[in-house]
């Protein structure tokens, strides 16, 4: 491609006195994250890889033993684990912000007039569309093995579209956790120790019944609980109630205590 | 307005150590300040918080009259850092990095990509443009990493080490292109360890130790401090040092260093040089090498403080 330089005056350099808002710059930065997935598809393994395979080895393994088949499993946990996965998959954020916190892509951005949430958000978009993206391919997967929703096309969309707003929210912790981490192994921990406890005492892939007593209470106002019920609602055709309103608060709350959060340890960490 | 750049009294303190202790700076509009110094004099930190990356603990600094801490967000529209560590996403193509840049400023899409191809001509990489930078050479990343320092043209750039690990032709080339911005009217910061570059760009040198300022003035002003010249002398046997010393001592008038088997003397031009050899060839002594060199940074620090600039890693390690 040959640059429009043949029009322009010699020595002429393009300039131009117009800004845009910080939305339109988040929408830079998602389109540089993307770019750069482009350039380097392997990345995307990562987002695929842990709900495939949790979707596959837990369904097929013991899927049969939880509920007889694993074809009866599936129908029941299918949707809730490939979110499991997914949720599990946030912790890409936190690892991808810290390294590029790493370089000095930040330093130069940091010290431009650029909305420091417009650099944050940008990350957890550009995510959001690797999530999906997983979420298409599994999904499929699911299908092609016997998964059948009977809310129908509506129901799954409807499904996906709460999944990927719940992670939307759940990725700004990791935005925090990537601003504050001192290595990608404490990262790493967060997830051991903090997503992966909230998933298995929700109703993820089990019934509340079967919980023990104490746990079931936790269970009961579990984030993934409401997302879980929510799914299975949605999935199932029905009118949405009292679990769609827990999962859209429980979103709501989130952003509220992490998005100031991860802006106030950008600055001390970026402009102290 | 008297300075672009205008330091006073500048202390910022990491945990235990000390980075600036009270740093004075100043750069009048459309010259190139260089700050010269080791590894750890608190060069970076310096550029950090002329650039709205640090706050200050005392002192203030300025930007075209503004104050970094109070005003930052004025500052960022004015000034431009190329960090130590090139400041660009390595997955993205060269290009990619400049359009991202243009966009966060304000540019429309048609404008990015305009400005984008202009620099890319300019800073001769349009034979790598559509490539990842993953794969650039360390002088392409440089160059680049300029580039995108200028996409918007800046009043204050701020440089640090920009030719670190450079070879010698791309840090020619880098240096033209830092004459040409200051030509079109910015006021450089350059951060260095080399003497050489800051006299080859520097309108004003300030040399930086332990995070004060040991010396300023203009490059010439500098190198008359430390000597000029230093001419180095090896000769054939160990034993004929001491004599060789006496006669360069007895020559130029000032005291010679003898080390690592060889005699180095300062003199203030070659033509002084020149009269040294010629004792030298008179009393007869053989030389295996001899040559006439600019002062290195360790021996303009050795002159100025007294201590040598490796001493100093040292006593931080120890």
């Amino acid at each position: 491609m040959t640059a429009p330089l043949s029009t322009a005056a010699p020595g002429a350099a393009t300039t131009w006195t117009t800004t845009r808002g910080p939305l339109a710059q988040a929408a830079s930065m998602t389109a540089r994250s993307l770019a750069s997935v482009r350039n380097q598809p392997a990345q995307l393994v990562d987002y695929l890889m842990i709900p495939l395979m949790i979707l596959l080895s837990i369904t097929f393994f013991m899927g049969g033993q939880m509920m007889g088949t694993w074809q009866a499993f599936l129908d029941y946990a299918g949707p809730t684990l490939i979110a499991m996965g997914l949720f599990f998959a946030i912790v890409t954020t936190g690892l991808s912000l810290f390294a590029d916190l790493k370089t000095g892509v930040f330093d130069r951005l940091t010290a431009m007039p650029v909305s420091r949430f417009a650099l944050l958000a940008g990350r957890v978009a550009a995510d959001m569309v690797k999530h999906l993206w997983a979420l298409l391919i599994v999904g499929a997967v699911a299908f092609a093995i016997g998964y059948r929703a009977e809310g129908g096309w509506t129901g799954v969309a409807a499904t996906a579209v709460v999944v990927v707003l719940f992670l939307s929210a759940c990725s700004w912790s990791m935005v925090l956790v990537g601003l504050t981490a001192k290595s990608e192994e404490q990262i790493q921990t967060w997830m051991v120790s903090l997503l992966m406890p909230l998933a298995y005492t929700s109703t993820m892939f089990v019934e509340i019944g079967t919980l023990p007593g104490p746990v079931q209470w936790w269970a009961r106002v579990n984030p993934l609980t409401a997302l879980a019920d929510t799914m299975r609602v949605l999935l199932a055709g029905e009118a949405p109630g009292s679990e769609t309103l827990a999962l859209l608060g429980w979103c709501a709350a989130i952003l509220a205590v992490f998005v100031p959060l991860s802006l106030r340890a950008y600055r001390r960490r970026l402009t102290s | 307005m008297r300075y672009a750049i205008e330091v006073r009294g500048l202390v910022k303190s990491y945990g235990e150590v000390r980075a600036l202790d009270g740093v004075d700076l100043g750069a009048a509009p459309g010259t190139v300040l260089g700050l010269l110094g080791p590894n750890g004099a608190g060069k970076t930190t310096a550029v950090r918080v002329l650039s709205t990356l640090a706050l200050p603990d005392a002192g203030t600094a300025r930007v075209l009259g503004l104050d970094v801490a109070a005003d930052a967000a004025a500052v960022r529209e004015r000034l431009s850092l190329t960090g130590q560590y090139a400041g660009l996403d390595a997955g993205l193509t060269g290009e990619q990095n400049l359009v991202l840049i243009a966009r966060l400023l304000g540019a429309s899409r048609a404008q990015a990509k305009a400005r984008a191809h202009e620099l890319i001509e300019r800073f001769e990489l349009a034979h790598a443009a559509s490539r990842a930078v993953a794969g650039y050479s360390g002088g392409m990343r440089r160059r680049l990493d300029l580039a995108a320092s200028i996409v918007r043209r800046p009043e204050v750039l701020v440089l640090d080490e920009p030719t670190t690990g450079l070879d010698p032709g791309s840090r020619t080339r880098l240096w033209e292109v830092v004459r040409e911005l200051v030509a079109e009217g910015t006021t450089v910061l350059l951060t260095t360890q080399y003497l050489e570059e800051a006299d080859q760009l520097a309108d004003a040198i300030a040399v930086i130790d332990r995070g004060r300022v040991i010396a300023s003035g203009t490059p010439s002003q500098l190198k008359q401090a430390v000597g000029g010249l230093v001419l180095r002398m090896r000769p054939t046997r160990p034993e004929a040092l001491a004599q060789l010393a006496e006669l360069a001592a007895w020559s130029v008038g000032a005291a010679p260093r003898v080390e690592d088997g060889e005699v180095a003397v300062p003199v203030a031009h070659p033509g002084e040089a020149t009269a040294v050899m010629a004792r030298v060839v008179q009393a007869g002594t053989d030389l295996t090498a001899f040559g006439l060199h600019e002062p290195t940074l360790d021996e303009v620090f050795l002159t100025l403080t007294g201590h040598r600039t490796d001493e100093k890693k040292e006593e931080v390690a120890a």
